[in-house]
């Protein structure tokens, strides 16, 4: 009995270690593809098919983008920094300041304010009444604004970091009160430097939301200038899906060479781009929110 | 000046600054959330741009009535809970299979790698994602077709055979969600009480045992508080996962159009007030699904809802 269940126990636990780095591979694997068939020789790629080992290394591809294409892609890389910079700064900013103020338990109307937001999640007008008024009042159509402003305030992010807030005890701020301190003063004084690691979270996710953004470019956007990333590989990908469908005629894509399988997978890797090289450090943080944002207060 | 206004303007004169600290937020709110509500009307009206808003014919439920009498309309229905309804259900057994065995691994840093290799598809986009499925799904030199006729199978011509998809991109989304999720399980283990293991071990339990008589069990709120919560989204689908994946493929489009992606589709080709009233079924859908989905929290956690 007691050897069996040695035996039994010792099962589970080597069973554990092989699903867990099967799935874990199968999580990386497509990443190192990606990378793979960009540093692959075209040729050896449209031979033998895409590959887990790179054929032929060479940064031939990248050296082609940066030849034909690098303007574009130079341009789309400014319009992602500038969004994910400047929108991320002010979301934080937005969002801290509220979420200051309905941490504070004196003020009366801060469940209102909590209701008010939480309702937005139950309840929208839907994607047609938001487009209509960001076009038409709020003049949002191929404007680098309708890159930001949509998503500069997150409900979620407001619970989140209230919760972080929340933490904090009130004495800190009632001795700074006696001192005639203003909240204003208390919370860039006081709050913020003892949430610093809440900012960060919050702020990766909104720097993350922005960098991975391209729903608001399809809505938005139609000037190439003013292409994200994200919605530049967007459309090359739809271009190659358009042209091997067969719907645009052969003799107007002969002209154009389509992109090869190494261009698509290259540029795929300049879009995930700093990501690559940044999550394994930024990932704590993300953990670190997601926990807090599963405990309720 | 009654006193209900009287005490609403001396409070928010006292606590003016604080206020004025949620004035950015709630302006944002105000613009994207709650002036589009206005635009609702257009679901009962036949929308033209001379006429406005306000001014265009009213209609009462014609563009409902159309949306259910033709057979796209129950088509995307059924496609968005088809496609929920699985992701839904894989979603809790996948990462809670995934957090249970990450908790017997022995060796920190291979926990470590492992984790930090599943948490990164969350970090790319659906237009990745899509990027990524070609080269996996091309019909030339794609990874599945290399599969197959390495097993001298015949290759597959994936972006025409649209009865793939809808389970492509279900276990996409598992793909990219599991690792995420999985943090929330184990957030969840960490608070569990070691002694029980302890004393179920001198009772003689084995591993088996311990997982299906006390880890599942204990996980049971946190298992159905993030399963009502989808159940309450059910209505909606994720928009950028099925253009990301498929964009405006034609040929997949029938298989793979949810509500979301219809009414971004329809808005062109069928107008504004047709799409809206598609979209304002399934905000009250949505609405509806939610609240019950609170309302039954509340019952089975003591009084705790979801929000």
């Amino acid at each position: 009995m007691g050897t069996n269940r040695l035996v039994g126990d010792k099962l589970v636990i080597s069973l554990a270690y092989c699903l867990i780095g099967l799935f874990a591979l199968v999580c990386l694997y497509p990443l190192i593809l990606t990378l793979s068939v960009s540093f692959s020789a075209e040729q050896e790629v449209t031979r033998n098919g895409y590959s887990i080992l790179p054929q032929s290394p060479t940064i031939d591809t990248y050296k082609y983008i940066f030849v034909n294409s690098g303007a574009k892609i130079l341009k789309s890389y400014g319009v992602t920094i500038f969004i994910t910079v400047v929108g991320t700064i002010s979301a934080l900013l937005i969002t801290s300041m509220i979420s200051f103020a309905i941490s504070i338990k004196k003020l009366r109307y801060r469940n209102i304010i909590a209701f008010i937001s939480n309702f937005t999640i139950i309840f929208s007008a839907g994607l047609i009444p938001w487009y209509m008024v960001s076009v038409n009042y709020y003049g949002l159509k191929n404007s680098i604004l309708a890159l930001i402003i949509p998503s500069v305030f997150s409900v979620w992010n407001m619970f989140l970091m209230r919760t972080f807030f929340a933490s904090i005890s009130p004495s800190m701020y009632e001795a700074a009160e006696i001192d005639g301190a203003n909240y204003f003063t208390i919370y860039v004084k006081i709050a913020l430097p003892l949430s610093k690691t809440a900012l960060l979270t919050v702020g990766l996710m909104y720097a993350l939301n922005y960098w991975n953004d391209w729903w608001n470019a399809l809505i938005f956007i139609n000037e190439k200038d003013l292409f994200p990333l994200q919605y530049y590989l967007y459309s090359i990908l739809s271009n190659v899906n358009a042209i091997s469908s067969g719907r645009i005629p052969t003799g107007a894509s002969g002209s154009i060479t389509l992109p090869a399988e190494t261009v698509k997978m290259a540029v795929t890797v300049i879009t995930i781009g700093p990501i690559i090289f940044l999550y394994p450090y930024i990932q704590k943080y993300f953990v670190h929110g997601i926990m807090a944002g599963a405990i309720k207060e | 000046m009654s006193s209900a206004v009287k005490g609403f303007l001396s409070e928010i004169m006292k606590n003016r600054l604080l206020y004025l600290m949620c004035l950015p937020a709630l302006i944002v709110l105000l613009m994207f959330s709650y002036i589009p509500f206005a635009g609702i009307w257009m679901a009962f009206t036949d929308f033209n741009v001379v006429d406005g808003i306000f001014g265009s014919k009213f209609v009462g439920l014609d563009n409902f009535k159309y949306f259910f009498s033709n057979s796209m309309g129950w088509k995307v229905i059924y496609n968005t809970l088809y496609i929920n309804f699985f992701g839904i259900i894989l979603g809790i057994i996948v990462p809670v299979g995934i957090a249970i065995l990450l908790n017997e691994i022995r060796h920190d840093s291979y926990k470590r790698v492992a984790q930090s290799m599943m948490f990164f598809p969350y970090f790319i986009s659906w237009v990745v994602v899509g990027a990524i499925l070609y080269g996996i799904f091309s019909t030339d030199v794609g990874v599945a077709n290399n599969i197959l006729k390495f097993f001298g199978a015949e290759p597959i011509s994936w972006y025409s055979e649209p009865k793939y998809w809808k389970w492509i991109i279900i276990l996409a989304s598992v793909w990219k969600w599991s690792g995420y999720s999985s943090i929330i399980y184990m957030a969840a283990m960490a608070n569990f009480d070691g002694s029980l293991y302890e004393s179920a071990k001198v009772d003689g339990a084995n591993k088996l045992q311990s997982i299906f008589y006390l880890t599942i069990p204990m996980l049971k709120p946190t298992i159905i508080v993030l399963t009502l919560l989808s159940v309450g989204r059910i209505f909606y689908g994720d928009f950028g996962m099925i253009y990301g994946i498929v964009g405006n493929n034609p040929v997949l489009a029938d298989e793979v159009t949810v509500i979301d992606t219809y009414v971004y589709a329809s808005m062109r080709s069928l107008g504004f007030s047709y799409s809206t009233a598609i979209g304002l079924f399934q905000s009250v859908m949505g609405l509806i699904l939610i609240t019950a989905a609170n309302k039954s929290a509340k019952k089975m956690n003591d009084g705790e809802g979801l929000f």
